[in-house]
């Protein structure tokens, strides 16, 4: 094992390595930059290739075409790189082709503010592509070592789901130096936990099942598998077809696959306080979960009965943690509230489900174990000067 | 009627999808038949070539046809693709792209441009149906000025990639692209060996192909789906290289060869990427 003083961006840099990662294309942006900084650094040692591209749009289709080529592949942008993403990533989504997707969250709309940490792209990274009939899965972890474990873990889980994979961080986590451990061998590998999957090749005929088994050996070019994959509805065999029949088949593969065999990755989560049901249940993911986290903590010491959960598999929505009728607190990077939707809907009728944001900036313990207090005590909670509405 | 597959049918191409669900007089076939020639008489093999299309009527209608391993693209996303293809694949493996007009021209231009600059070893097939024809006939960026089409019905008056002494040929060959060509699709022979020379260099390669699209061009501009009109106005507009006349529109040959006289993309990034794992630079 070596440790490291570094970023966030370097640890996703050596998951990605550690899981075979051997081909990143990439373009400029902050804070992702850093990492296509490291990755034109490191995979060249590793005999990988790093491509700039001429945009994001570019940079994943590069990524899909290597993987096609039978590479592991991946890609890192922040949000105004991450809509260039919608075309390739329903594309990869469509052919099942296993690849890893970064986005590391800014202030948005638009450009926003380049150097601080947003959690505008919630719903983005659920439907980051249009058409629907698919589901997605995001993982987002909120330290530089979970960066590591989680790049990891997102390379194997689109290699058994045949799918891209994606990994939700912010400015915060990837730019930000942590103390990191990266592990020399397999055997420290599988100590801490990380898992790897080999890439394999279809061999056809079927190359696309109407069936939600995992496992299935993504397409690979070049073999004369006599292997066809386009952006066309596909028969079981790969040719284009336009009959609903068939795209019931395909959508069915797409979603199902996935909603079937959560059990793969739905012990992603973290529990703070949650043993013996909380009266509130602050809930979280990314960079401010580490506060709330601490918040938490404080308020417990304070007699305050709290409860934190992170989630870190935050798509598909990972609806059985909202089982309990309580109070609910989505702490979230934005001013509009995203997260609190989903735990809304996920949460038994008659739980309270209130919304706290902040963006650019993490909320403070004081203010989280002040909004504590007042919804425990049913008070209204108002922050900062903006009337933000109740929900 | 029973089809029956010539010798290069059988051996190149799926009967599932041949013959194809083009238009009655469509004239692309006749562009699909230059490049599955050409790859016959070169000798080539169905496992030598990953074949690439996109969308549109060039796109769809040759998609899947290759016995051999096929994608269709996003629209205009192709030439990145086969860039990220092409360093994965082993070099001797052929990378053919038929496409059309609006894919490479249009919304494809930047990523064509960027797979020309890196050289990267692969045969782009414009097939140029002179705009937009599977959407209904709307004009493109090589569509000859004046044309009537469904969203130029008082003719196209944008100056476009081929009007005013303008060739998107020459922004390709600034870029850098190592053998460019035009051919109409009544070429013949003559376009077989331009494309034989087009596979057999190794870097980017692209040919221009106008082919005639009766039901939708044809029907706009000349007011009549008569394949044998359209066929005829575009040979009409068609000269060989040096024989231009003042009514040519698309001079035929080939235009820049510069074959193997750069390094190819994916050979010199592998040559690059070994150096620096065995001494740690360049």
């Amino acid at each position: 094992m070596k440790r490291f003083l570094e970023t966030g961006n370097f640890a996703i840099t050596e998951g990605a390595i550690l899981a075979g990662c051997r081909f990143f294309a990439g373009y400029p942006i902050t804070p992702a930059t850093e990492l296509a900084e490291a990755m034109s650094l490191r995979l060249p040692q590793v005999g990988g290739i790093y491509l700039q591209a001429e945009d994001e749009c570019a940079a994943m289709h590069m990524c899909v075409g290597a993987a096609l080529g039978g590479m592991k592949a991946m890609t890192a942008t922040s949000g105004p790189g991450f809509i260039l993403y919608a075309d390739p990533y329903g594309w990869a989504l469509g052919c099942e082709t296993p690849m890893v997707v970064l986005n590391s969250g800014r202030v948005g709309p638009v450009s926003g503010i380049t150097g601080a940490p947003g959690q505008g792209e919630f719903y983005l990274m659920r439907y980051p592509t249009q058409g629907g009939n698919f589901e997605t899965i995001c993982l987002a972890p909120n330290t530089a070592q979970e960066c590591m474990a989680m790049t990891v873990e997102a390379f194997y889980l689109s290699e058994r789901f045949r799918m891209p994979v994606s990994v939700l961080a912010d400015q915060l986590i990837t730019d930000g130096f942590e103390d990191i451990s990266v592990p020399e061998n397999e055997d420290e590998m599988k100590e801490m936990g990380f898992r790897t999957w080999p890439r394999e090749i279809c061999r056809g005929p079927e190359f696309y099942p109407a069936s939600d088994a995992l496992d299935v050996p993504p397409v690979v070019l070049g073999h004369n598998t006599g292997a066809l994959c386009s952006d066309w509805t596909p028969t079981e065999e790969g040719y284009d077809i336009e009959e609903v029949e068939a795209h019931h088949k395909h959508a069915y593969r797409l979603i199902y696959k996935v909603r079937n065999n959560r059990d793969l990755f739905s012990h992603h989560y973290e529990k703070k306080y949650m043993g013996d049901d909380p009266d509130l249940v602050v809930v979280s993911y990314g960079s401010p979960s580490r506060v709330v986290n601490t918040a938490v903590e404080k308020a417990r010491s304070q007699g305050l009965k709290v409860g934190s959960l992170r989630l870190i598999n935050i798509w598909p929505f990972p609806d059985e943690h909202f089982d309990r009728q309580c109070k609910y607190l989505c702490v979230e990077l934005n001013w509009d509230g995203q997260l609190v939707r989903e735990v809304q809907r996920a949460a038994p009728k008659g739980s309270g489900v209130h919304f706290m944001g902040t963006c650019g900036d993490l909320p403070t313990t004081p203010d989280l174990i002040e909004t504590f207090e007042k919804l425990l005590k049913n008070e209204p909670i108002r922050r900062k000067g903006w009337v933000l509405e109740e929900w | 009627m029973e089809y029956r597959s010539s010798v290069i049918t059988s051996k190149y191409l799926r009967s599932r999808k041949i013959p194809s669900t083009a238009c009655s007089g469509c004239g692309l076939g006749l562009n699909h038949k230059i490049v599955v020639q050409a790859i016959s008489e070169l000798g080539l093999d169905v496992a030598d070539v990953v074949w690439g299309t996109s969308i549109g009527c060039a796109g769809r209608q040759t998609f899947a046809t290759w016995k051999g391993d096929g994608f269709a693209g996003t629209h205009g996303r192709v030439y990145a693709i086969s860039r990220g293809l092409r360093v994965a694949l082993p070099p001797e493996k052929k990378i053919i792209l038929t496409v059309g007009d609006g894919d490479a021209f249009g919304i494809g231009l930047l990523h064509l441009i960027h797979a020309a600059r890196s050289n990267a070893d692969m045969t782009v097939i414009v097939n140029d149906n002179l705009g937009y024809q599977s959407t209904g006939g709307q004009y493109g960026w090589t569509t000859p000025q004046g044309s009537h089409t469904d969203s130029s019905p008082y003719g196209m008056f944008e100056h476009n990639l081929m009007s005013d002494e303008m060739d998107v040929l020459d922004i390709l060959k600034g870029a850098g692209a190592t053998f460019l060509a035009r051919h109409v699709a009544m070429d013949g022979q003559r376009a077989v060996e331009t494309v034989k020379k087009a596979i057999l260099n190794r870097g980017f390669s692209l040919i221009h192909m106008p082919y005639p699209c009766p039901t939708n061009f044809a029907s706009r501009e000349l007011g009549s789906r008569n394949q044998v009109n359209i066929y005829r106005w575009i040979q009409e507009r068609a000269a060989p290289l040096g024989e231009e006349k003042e009514n040519t529109v698309w001079a035929t040959g080939i235009w820049h060869d510069a074959s193997n006289s750069r390094p190819e993309f994916s050979e010199y990034v592998h040559e690059t990427v070994e150096k620096i794992r065995r001494t740690g630079s360049i």
